[in-house]
């Protein structure tokens, strides 16, 4: 990947969701990015510590998660390239949460600092990144919703109508499938059941004709049955500046 | 590391667990048979699917332990 190439899922996105003009689009573009690779399974930033930057994907899936004390670990949000996750560790410094690849992920990391000077020089910049960080509250209220409120097949089923339409923006479909890198005990992680349930619901929406998983790819058998068993509506992910 | 296999039975329809998983210790599998069989329970007996569920782990097809869940609910009336 080119260093050029570094912000493109993420301006494709601002594109999409954002009222940006092209002066931001040229100021993002512009910004010192320093690429780093992470493999798969390890801590990019980890709960507790200090953050000095934030890690913008540019390629591979990354998750947001707590550990309790006995050891449970809760997924809190799968991210993709073009987002950055730890946005909010701008003005919150010391992380309250780990920052984990799924897969093997580049990151592009800006210097706090950057971001800072960055903002004041453009307020439609930092309005914009504000409006990031509100998207992301919303997506977590209805994490809270799925986990605690729908029966273990509709909470995976919503889990993918999300990330499908995530994927969408940054255009990674191809027909009927896309990307869904997480192991059996990581579905199990996000929907809060063990890996052996996460397994169990896995399967039964293979028999039901809903969706298929293969090698980390989900092929949707079913759209119709699929969005009536996810219950799900896209108002909360705010994919039009117009809404 | 030893594998095992949870094999899950709703209303004694049997779903094969063909995969399995590693485990370090038993007191884990114990743990994970129990809460599996607890969440699949939630779902099945608010769904009204079933009414009993049963989790039957087994060791290089030994059986290693079984826990059983029944909804049992007596409405008012009802002897």
């Amino acid at each position: 990947m080119s260093s050029d190439d570094i912000p493109a899922a993420l301006v494709r996105r601002l594109r999409t969701t954002s009222a940006v003009t092209d002066e931001d689009i040229k100021a993002i573009e512009a910004l010192p990015i320093s690429v780093r690779e992470y493999p798969a399974e390890h801590n990019i930033v980890s709960d507790g510590q200090k953050a000095t930057e934030c890690c913008l994907i540019t390629r591979g899936f990354c998750a947001r998660s707590k550990t309790t004390s006995e050891g449970r670990r809760q997924i809190l949000s799968l991210h993709i390239p073009g987002e950055i996750p730890d946005l909010m560790s701008l003005h919150l410094h010391v992380m309250d949460h780990d920052l984990t690849t799924l897969t093997a992920c580049t990151v592009g990391l800006i210097n706090h600092e950057t971001l800072r000077l960055l903002h004041r020089r453009q307020p439609n910049l930092a309005d914009m990144f504000w409006r990031d960080t509100l998207i992301d509250a919303a997506m977590f209220r209805e994490w809270i919703v799925n986990v605690g409120q729908r029966p273990a097949p509709a909470r995976l089923a919503h889990v993918i109508v999300e990330l499908r339409e995530r994927l969408k923006v940054i255009g990674r479909i191809e027909g009927n499938s896309f990307e869904m890198p997480l192991t059996q005990e990581q579905v199990g992680e996000a929907l809060g059941i063990t890996a052996v349930h996460a397994n169990r619901v896995i399967k039964q929406l293979r028999q039901d004709g809903i969706v298929a998983f293969h090698r980390g790819r989900v092929e949707v058998l079913d759209e119709d049955k699929l969005l009536e068993l996810a219950g799900f509506d896209d108002r909360y992910l705010h994919l039009s500046p117009a809404l | 590391m030893p594998r095992f296999h949870f094999h899950i039975e709703e209303n004694g329809r049997l779903i094969k667990d063909e995969d399995g998983q590693e485990f370090l210790d038993g007191e884990k599998v114990r743990k994970e048979a129990i809460a599996t069989g607890a969440s699949i329970a939630r779902d099945a007996f608010m769904a009204g699917c079933a009414c009993r569920v049963v989790v039957d782990v087994r060791e290089n097809n030994a059986r290693f332990l079984k826990v059983s869940i029944t909804l049992d609910v007596q409405e008012d009336g009802e002897d």
